[in-house]
C-alpha cells in the first residue's frame, strides 16, 4: 500500500536497502513528478501477453513497448521480447496471443527480460491500457526475482476514459472501453495485429489522442491530470 | 518481433514515394520515425517559423494556406505535408492546419534529405518545381509505351470460324469454296482432326506449276501436320513463330479444337495503328451504311491508341483524322450522286476536329465557304442538298447534329466568301457575347475538302485584324478566363478554391478548355494561323506573348490533363459505358491526383498572370 501511495519515498527507501545491483539504475532515476507537464514527461507504453489473467499463477509470454518523448512516439525505441514460460501454454490461450510452446522455447528468461525492461523504465511513466494486468504481472515478476515490488508511476488509458465518463455521470457501454473501440472513438486508424508491440503502439497513439483532445492547453497540461 | 514486421512498415511500404525505397532504406526511415497527433483546428506549421520534419498523414486531414490565407490544398491519408520547408532549409512559407484530428508520421529531415539527394524519384515527387514534376510524370507514362502484341492474346486476334473441309474433298471443290467465301486459307481434316492446311498460294506453286488435275484430292497440295498455336499465346509469340518458320498462317487451337486461323496480316494490322487501317477502309467505303459500320470502330481505335500509351496530342490527331476522312468520303459520295459542284467551295470543319484535338465522337460543327461566283437561284439547291447529305451522313456515323445549328445545312453558315468576310468583320469589330461564343468555333476552322484558298484568303485578312484590335482581344481573353481548373482533389471530392467539394470534374470544361481558350487568344493576338493548341502555344512563345517556360508548362499541363481524360474514356469504352468527360476522383491514384494538381496550378497561375496583364 505504502509502495503505491508514496512511490518516490519507497524508491528512496529501496535505493538504500535493496541488495540487487540490477535494480539500482532504475531506482536512481527519480519518478516523474505529477507536477511535470505531459510534454516534458517521458512514457514507456507497455503491453504484456500472458498465459492468463492471474498474476499469481499465469506467466508473461511476451513484452512490447515504445517510448513517448516530447509528445511524440519514437519508433526507434521500440522493443519486443518473447519469454520462456515455466509451464506449458494452455491451448485456449494460444488462440488469443498466437504464441505456441515451440515459439516460447526460444524466448528469454524472466530475469533477463526484467533487466532490459528496467533500463527502459528508468525515469519514465508506465503507460498501458487496463494497466492492472501489466502492474500485477510486473509486481509478481519483481517479487519472484528481487523479493519485493518496485515503485511505479502508471497512467492507464482505460482509467482515463472511465474517469472522464464518471465525471459526466455516464456509464460505458459493453466493450466501449476496449482499446480498439476507444481508438475508433478517437478517430485513430484501424489496425489488425494483436501482439504486445502493436498493442503498446496502439495504446501510445490513443494516449496522444486523449491528451490532445482533453487538455485545453497542452503546453501546460500536467501529468497529475492523468494519474 | 522485429520492426520489419510492424503494420506501420506495411503501411509505409505502400505509400508513394516510399514504396520505391529499398527495404534497408525503409527500415532506416522506420527506426527514425516518430508519431504525433494534431487536434482539429490546430496549426501544425506557422508561416515564419522553422520546420525540419516531413509529415505523412496516417489519418485525418490537413489544409495548406498561403500568406494571404488562401487555400492551397487539402490533404488526407497517405498525403505529405511539411516537405516544402524541409527542402527550403527549414523556412516555413505555407501554413498547415489540421482540419480534423490527425495522426501523423514524422520523418526527420536528417534522414530524409540524404535519401532525397540519392533518389531521382524522390526529387520528382517532392520537387518544388511543379512543372518539372509534371514533365517527369509525362515521361514516365511514355516509358510504358509497349508493343500491343505483347499484351494481346492470339484468341482475340482470330475472327470468325475457319474454313474446314474433309481430306476427301477435291482441289476444285476447295478452290470453289475459297473463292465463294473469300477465305485465303482452308484447313483440311480427317475425322474432324486437323491434318493439313492449304492457302491460295498453293494453287500457284503446286496446282499450276505441277499441272495437277483439279479432281485430285486436296491432300496432294496441302501442307501436312501444320504448326498450330494455343489460343492463350501472345500475339508476339505468333509473330515469332511465323517469322522462324516462314509461314503466314497459323491455326489457333483451344482444348484440342481449331478455333480459327490467324494470318500475318492480322498481326501487322494490329501492330500498326489501326487508325491508319481504318482511314484506308473509310476511303474505300461505297456508301453511307458502310461508313457507318466503319465509324463504329472509332471507340476501339481510341481504346487501342490509349492502351499503346500514345500522347494525347497524337491520339487527338489520329481520331480527328478519322472524322476528317469520313467527311471527305461523304463529300466524294455526294458529288458522285449530285454531280460536280457548279462553283468552287470549301467544306470547313470547326472546333476540336479542326484543331486536331478530337477525342471520341463529338457533335458536328461545319460550314461551307462558297466562291463569290455563287448565285442563289442557280446553285442554291445543289449546295443545300450537298450539305444535307453530308450532315445526315455524319449524324449517321455518330457525329450528331450540332445543337447550336452550326452546320452547313443552316443557310447562315453556307455563304459566299464575301458574306463570310462581313461576318468576321462584325465579330471582330463589335464583339458581343454571341460573337464571342462563336469565336471558339469560327476562329478554329480548317478546310477538309474543296478549294482551301476560299478559307485561307479570309484567314489572312482576319488574323491581320485580330492582331490589332485590342478591344476584341480583351473580350476574347475575358472569355478565356471564364473557367478555372479546381485546386485539386480531396478524398473523393474535387476541391474548389472556395473550399467547396464536387463529386466529379468536367475535364473538358475545367481542364482542356481553359488551355485551348488561352492558346486561341495567343494565336489571334500574334496573328498566327496555327490551329492546334500546342502549335499555338509555341507560336505565342515565339512571338514573345508567353515565356518559353510558360509555354512548356501549359503544354505539359494539357498533355497530362488530356491523357487523364483519354484514360477515363478508354475505361468507359472497356466497360461499355457512354463516353463523357466527367472523371471522379475515385478513379485517380494518389500520384495522378498529385500531378493533376500540379497541372491545374500551372493553368491557374498563367490565368491569373494574364488577368493582371490585360
Amino acid at each position: 500500500m505504502f509502495a503505491t501511495l508514496f512511490p518516490d519515498i519507497y524508491r528512496k527507501y529501496l535505493l538504500k536497502h535493496s541488495r540487487s545491483d540490477a535494480l539500482s539504475p532504475y531506482l536512481q532515476a527519480p519518478l516523474s513528478s505529477p507536477q511535470n507537464t505531459i510534454l516534458e514527461t517521458e512514457f514507456l507504453a507497455l503491453d504484456f501477453e500472458t498465459t492468463g489473467l492471474d498474476a499469481n499463477t499465469d506467466e508473461i509470454l511476451s513484452v512490447g513497448y515504445t517510448v513517448i518523448k516530447n509528445g511524440r512516439i519514437h519508433l526507434g525505441e521500440n522493443g519486443y521480447h518473447l519469454l520462456k514460460p515455466e509451464a506449458d501454454i494452455a491451448a485456449h490461450s494460444v488462440t488469443i496471443h498466437g504464441i505456441t510452446d515451440d515459439h516460447a522455447q526460444e524466448g528469454m528468461a524472466l530475469l533477463n527480460m526484467l533487466e532490459i525492461l528496467l533500463q527502459k523504465m528508468a525515469g519514465r511513466v508506465i503507460l498501458a491500457h487496463n494497466a492492472s494486468i501489466e502492474q500485477s504481472f510486473l509486481n509478481s515478476a519483481c517479487k519472484k526475482c528481487f523479493g519485493h515490488i518496485l515503485p511505479l508511476r502508471i497512467v492507464d488509458t482505460l482509467k482515463i476514459e472511465q474517469r472522464r465518463l464518471e465525471r459526466r455521470h455516464q456509464h460505458p457501454a459493453t466493450n466501449q472501453l476496449r482499446l480498439f473501440n476507444l481508438r475508433h472513438q478517437y478517430h485513430l486508424p484501424r489496425y489488425n495485429a494483436h501482439n504486445a508491440l502493436e498493442d503498446a503502439l496502439a495504446t501510445a497513439e490513443l494516449f496522444l489522442a486523449m491528451a490532445h483532445t482533453h487538455c485545453h492547453d497542452l503546453d501546460n497540461c500536467k501529468l497529475k491530470e492523468f494519474l | 518481433m522485429e520492426i520489419e514486421q510492424l503494420e506501420i512498415r506495411d503501411y509505409l511500404s505502400q505509400c508513394a514515394p516510399l514504396d520505391k525505397l529499398d527495404p534497408a532504406e525503409l527500415d532506416k526511415v522506420i527506426h527514425a520515425l516518430e508519431i504525433t497527433y494534431v487536434r482539429r483546428n490546430r496549426e501544425l506549421l506557422t508561416i515564419g517559423g522553422t520546420n525540419h520534419t516531413l509529415f505523412l498523414i496516417r489519418s485525418g486531414a490537413m489544409a495548406v494556406f498561403d500568406e494571404h490565407d488562401e487555400l492551397q490544398g487539402q490533404y488526407t491519408d497517405g498525403d505529405w505535408v511539411g516537405y516544402r520547408s524541409v527542402l527550403k532549409g527549414g523556412e516555413i512559407t505555407l501554413s498547415v492546419k489540421a482540419m480534423e484530428d490527425s495522426l501523423l508520421y514524422c520523418i526527420p529531415g536528417s534522414i530524409f534529405l540524404p535519401l532525397y539527394e540519392k533518389h531521382e524519384y524522390l526529387q520528382h515527387y517532392f520537387s518544388r518545381q511543379k512543372p518539372a514534376r509534371l514533365r517527369s510524370a509525362i515521361e514516365e507514362i511514355r516509358d510504358l509505351q509497349h508493343n500491343p502484341l505483347v499484351s494481346t492474346h492470339v484468341r482475340e486476334l482470330v475472327h470468325g470460324q475457319p474454313l474446314m473441309v474433309d481430306e476427301s474433298t477435291s482441289i476444285r471443290q476447295v478452290a470453289e469454296k475459297m473463292t465463294r467465301t473469300g477465305y485465303t486459307v482452308c484447313l483440311i481434316t480427317r475425322d474432324n482432326k486437323l491434318t493439313g492446311i492449304v492457302t491460295d498460294r498453293a494453287y500457284c506453286t503446286k496446282v499450276v506449276a505441277r499441272e495437277l488435275s483439279l479432281d485430285t484430292p486436296v491432300t496432294e497440295i496441302m501442307t501436312q501436320n501444320p504448326r498450330t498455336i494455343p489460343a492463350n499465346s501472345l500475339g508476339s509469340d505468333a509473330l515469332l513463330m511465323m517469322a522462324r518458320n516462314n509461314i503466314r498462317h497459323l491455326p489457333v487451337v483451344e482444348q484440342g479444337d481449331v478455333v480459327g486461323v490467324i494470318t500475318a496480316t492480322d498481326l501487322i494490322r494490329r501492330q500498326s495503328h489501326n487508325a491508319i487501317y481504318l482511314i484506308n477502309e473509310i476511303y474505300r467505303a461505297k456508301d453511307v451504311d458502310e461508313l457507318e459500320t466503319l465509324s463504329q470502330q472509332l471507340p476501339n481505335t481510341l481504346l487501342s491508341l490509349v492502351q499503346n500509351s500514345l500522347t494525347a496530342y497524337d491520339i487527338g490527331h489520329a481520331i480527328s483524322s478519322i472524322g476528317e476522312a469520313i467527311t471527305q468520303r461523304l463529300l466524294q459520295i455526294a458529288e458522285k450522286q449530285l454531280g460536280p459542284a457548279p462553283v468552287p467551295y470549301a467544306w470547313v470543319m470547326a472546333g476540336s476536329l479542326a484543331r486536331y484535338e478530337q477525342t471520341a465522337y463529338s457533335d458536328q460543327d461545319n460550314a461551307l465557304f462558297l466562291s463569290d461566283d455563287y448565285e442563289e437561284n442557280a446553285h442554291g439547291v445543289y449546295f443545300e442538298q450537298l450539305s444535307q447529305f453530308v450532315s445526315d451522313g455524319l449524324n449517321q456515323c455518330g457525329y450528331h447534329y450540332c445543337p447550336g445549328d452550326v452546320m452547313a445545312t443552316n443557310p447562315k453558315w453556307r455563304q459566299p466568301v464575301s458574306v463570310w468576310q462581313r461576318y468576321f468583320n462584325e465579330w471582330i469589330e463589335e464583339p458581343e457575347p454571341m460573337a464571342l461564343m462563336y469565336s471558339s468555333i469560327f476562329f478554329d476552322l480548317r478546310c477538309v475538302y474543296g478549294e482551301a484558298s476560299l478559307l485561307e484568303n479570309i484567314r489572312t485578312e482576319v488574323l491581320k485584324k485580330t492582331q490589332k484590335n485590342t478591344i476584341f482581344l480583351g473580350h476574347l481573353l475575358a472569355n478565356a478566363l471564364q473557367f478555372h481548373p479546381p485546386i485539386g482533389f480531396f478524398r473523393n471530392f474535387v476541391l474548389e478554391k472556395t473550399g467547396e467539394e464536387e463529386k466529379a470534374l468536367d475535364f473538358k470544361k475545367r481542364g482542356v478548355i481553359p488551355i485551348t481558350d488561352l492558346a486561341r487568344f495567343f494565336a489571334l493576338s500574334a496573328g498566327h494561323p496555327a490551329l492546334h493548341t500546342q502549335d499555338r502555344l509555341e507560336a505565342a512563345a515565339e512571338a514573345g506573348l508567353l515565356s518559353h517556360d510558360g509555354m512548356e508548362d501549359l503544354r505539359d499541363a494539357l498533355e497530362f490533363i488530356g491523357t487523364t481524360r483519354l484514360q477515363h474514356q478508354a475505361w468507359q469504352i472497356l466497360n461499355d459505358e457512354e463516353l463523357d468527360n466527367f472523371v471522379s476522383p475515385e478513379q485517380l491514384s494518389s500520384l495522378e491526383r498529385r500531378h493533376l494538381k500540379d497541372a491545374f496550378d500551372v493553368v491557374r497561375t498563367i490565368q491569373s498572370v494574364m488577368a493582371q496583364r490585360y
